[in-house]
């Protein structure tokens, strides 16, 4: 499930910042974008690599509260514990979707 | 785990299923079929992949025929260039390739799931090689469920270093395209690539193994959105792969000999030999799914054991849901090809190549941009003439050297002013010009006025050929 999360996360983020990337640099040239008032010094292929992991960055940000905010109030009320893993004694032991009202 | 694991469908696997990289996945082994539609099959993997790995070393003008230059901005496809200014070209290359997509799923489907996408292909390719070292399904199966020993070690680690080779030869040849690939190769031989080149190889090499290797079909059940958008460009005229239920039904194992017909079965002798051969483990014969990517490959298996079993092919096979209620001849179904909605779909299609291929071929290689310089107008109010100082951009776009010259009207008594004229603007490249242009205010009607530049480059290497005429307007503004 984390695993499966993960992909969710990044690989819809992976396509959005592939198209801004494309988007952004075809209207704007790295050497004669202004960084705080002077000019990226790096070379155009590193300014382009930061840029995309730039926008990968943002768009799995995006992505990742997507996921965050998704979740259902019983997966958020959910015992994290799983079931063999509570106390003795917990009334719950063998409810798998035990939640902790 | 203590509980039995439960797939999507409800149904319980046993415990050796595994927790892969997306859900519990059984891993599936795919069996090996041969027909009609693997031949076709291959032919696309051979086309695509003569394509992809070659286009980069061919040479064109004494350069690289198909090269992005990120590094310089432009693009180079045989004789054109594209610059960034270009980009309506790329949107409708996308266009273009987007009503294709929706053309062909129409007409038949997934067929570039099938046959031409790359994640089909590189599969297709890493299975073959996963075949030719580990055997067919039967004997991967029993391998892997052997411990390890030092031959399943040497299999396994032969495999993967095959694997490995090919994926990083594909991540070379991505970064290829866009940087010189003859200099990128001397630099892997000398072992010295531009860090950012490395990575890139090996990130574009590792994607390539861990999808064709590793994720296969749950690239295209999970992460691909034209496998999950593509059921809407269906109709019921369009050629699926379908199970004939009506010929097939009721299934039932029974020798070569059997008059089945008599024992009240049906074509299908229930051996599996569909699902075997399935990429994505499903089973045609419970109806079309989403996740079928129409690869065929059950029909090919099917028809091998239809021929084995004496009985006509075509239990499976590419038909349309009409056709299968209502019977449809073979006749039929091809003239329901050419429905309105796919003749609406072939016309747009044509219609946008044709304009794009004509805009293409009359575009003028030579662009000129007029930017007034505001902060250099003279200020002497009663002066008699009026001053203006502009920057034309001149971008040569062809890879030939031009000459131009530059010239003002519009206005009585204009001038211009420039440095000694013809300027010479090398090939795919652009230069800026600083012009001051001077009227006598006796003429100027306006405050503003409207006055227009001509750019005419000429070929010096062809002097005879008339030049190439850019007219951009411009405004001359009275202080
Ligand atoms: S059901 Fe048939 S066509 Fe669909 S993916 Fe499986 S083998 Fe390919
Ligand atoms: S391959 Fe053909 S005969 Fe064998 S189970 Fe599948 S549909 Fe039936």
């Amino acid at each position: 499930m984390r695993l499966q999360k993960l992909i969710w996360v990044l690989w819809p983020s992976f396509i959005a910042a592939g198209a801004a990337e494309a988007l952004f640099f075809t209207v704007f040239d790295p050497e004669e974008l202004p960084f705080f008032g002077t000019i990226v010094g790096a070379s155009r292929i590193a300014t382009y690599s930061v840029g995309f992991f730039l926008f990968w960055a943002f768009a799995a940000f995006s992505s990742s509260l997507t996921c965050f905010f998704q979740r259902g109030s019983d997966e958020i009320n959910r015992c994290p514990l799983p079931p063999t893993a509570r106390p003795l004694g917990c009334p719950k032991r063998s409810d798998e979707n035990a939640s902790c009202r | 785990m203590d509980t039995p694991v439960k797939s999507n469908n409800g149904a319980t696997l046993p415990e050796t299923a595994e927790q892969t990289l997306y859900e519990v996945r059984k891993k599936i082994y795919p069996r090996a079929v041969r027909g009609k539609f693997a031949a076709w099959r291959w032919t696309f993997v051979l086309l695509t992949q003569l394509v992809f790995y070659g286009a980069p070393w061919l040479s064109w003008n004494d350069r690289q025929a198909v090269l992005f230059d990120l590094v310089s901005r432009k693009f180079y496809i045989f004789g054109l260039v594209f610059w960034p200014q270009d980009i309506v070209y790329l949107t409708v290359l996308l266009i273009i390739c987007a009503y294709s997509l929706f053309l062909f799923t129409a007409v038949a489907g997934r067929l570039w799931c099938g046959f031409a996408c790359p994640q089909t292909v590189y599969t297709e390719v890493f299975m073959w090689i996963e075949r030719r070292i580990e055997g067919d399904r039967p004997a991967r199966m029993k391998l892997d469920r052997q411990p390890l020993s030092p031959r399943k070690f040497g299999l396994k680690a032969a495999k993967h270093g095959v694997w490995i080779a090919l994926a990083l030869w594909t991540g070379f040849t991505f970064v290829g395209y866009f940087t010189p690939i003859h200099v990128l190769w001397r630099e892997v031989m000398t072992l010295h690539t531009g860090s950012w080149e490395t990575f890139w190889v090996l990130f574009y090499g590792f994607a390539t193994y861990g999808n064709a290797g590793w994720m296969r079909e749950q690239v295209c059940k999970y992460m691909c959105p034209y496998a999950r958008f593509q059921s809407v460009m269906f109709d019921p005229d369009t050629l699926i792969i379908t199970y004939d239920p009506d010929r097939g039904e009721p299934r039932g194992s029974r020798g070569r000999s059997v008059d089945y017909k008599a024992k009240g079965l049906g074509d299908c002798v229930d051996c599996g030999i569909c699902v075997q051969a399935c990429p994505t483990g499903l089973d045609i014969r419970n109806g079309l799914q989403y996740e079928c990517i129409g690869c065929a490959a059950c029909i090919d298996g099917c028809n091998q054991v239809m021929d084995k079993m004496g009985y006509p092919q075509g239990l499976i096979r590419y038909s349309t849901e009409k056709a299968m209620q209502g019977h449809y001849s073979a006749e039929r179904i091809v003239k329901r090809v050419f429905r309105p909605r796919v003749l609406v779909y072939t016309a747009i299609l044509w219609l946008i190549i044709v304009v794009s291929a004509v805009t293409l071929y009359e575009r003028v290689p030579l662009k000129v941009d007029v930017i007034r310089d505001r902060g250099n107008v003279m200020h002497g109010s009663d002066d008699p003439e009026v001053q203006n100082v502009y920057r034309l951009q001149i971008m040569n776009t062809q890879e030939v050297a031009r000459d131009v010259r530059i010239s003002v009207a519009g206005v009585d008594g204009i001038k211009l002013e420039a440095e000694a004229q013809p300027i010479r603007v090398p090939a795919t490249s652009s230069r800026v010009v600083a012009v001051r242009v001077e009227a006598p205010r006796a003429s100027l009607k306006d405050r503003s006025n409207r006055i227009h530049f001509t750019v005419e480059a000429a070929d010096p290497s062809h002097p005879g050929t008339a030049p190439l005429t850019v007219v951009e307007k411009a405004a001359l503004v009275i202080p």
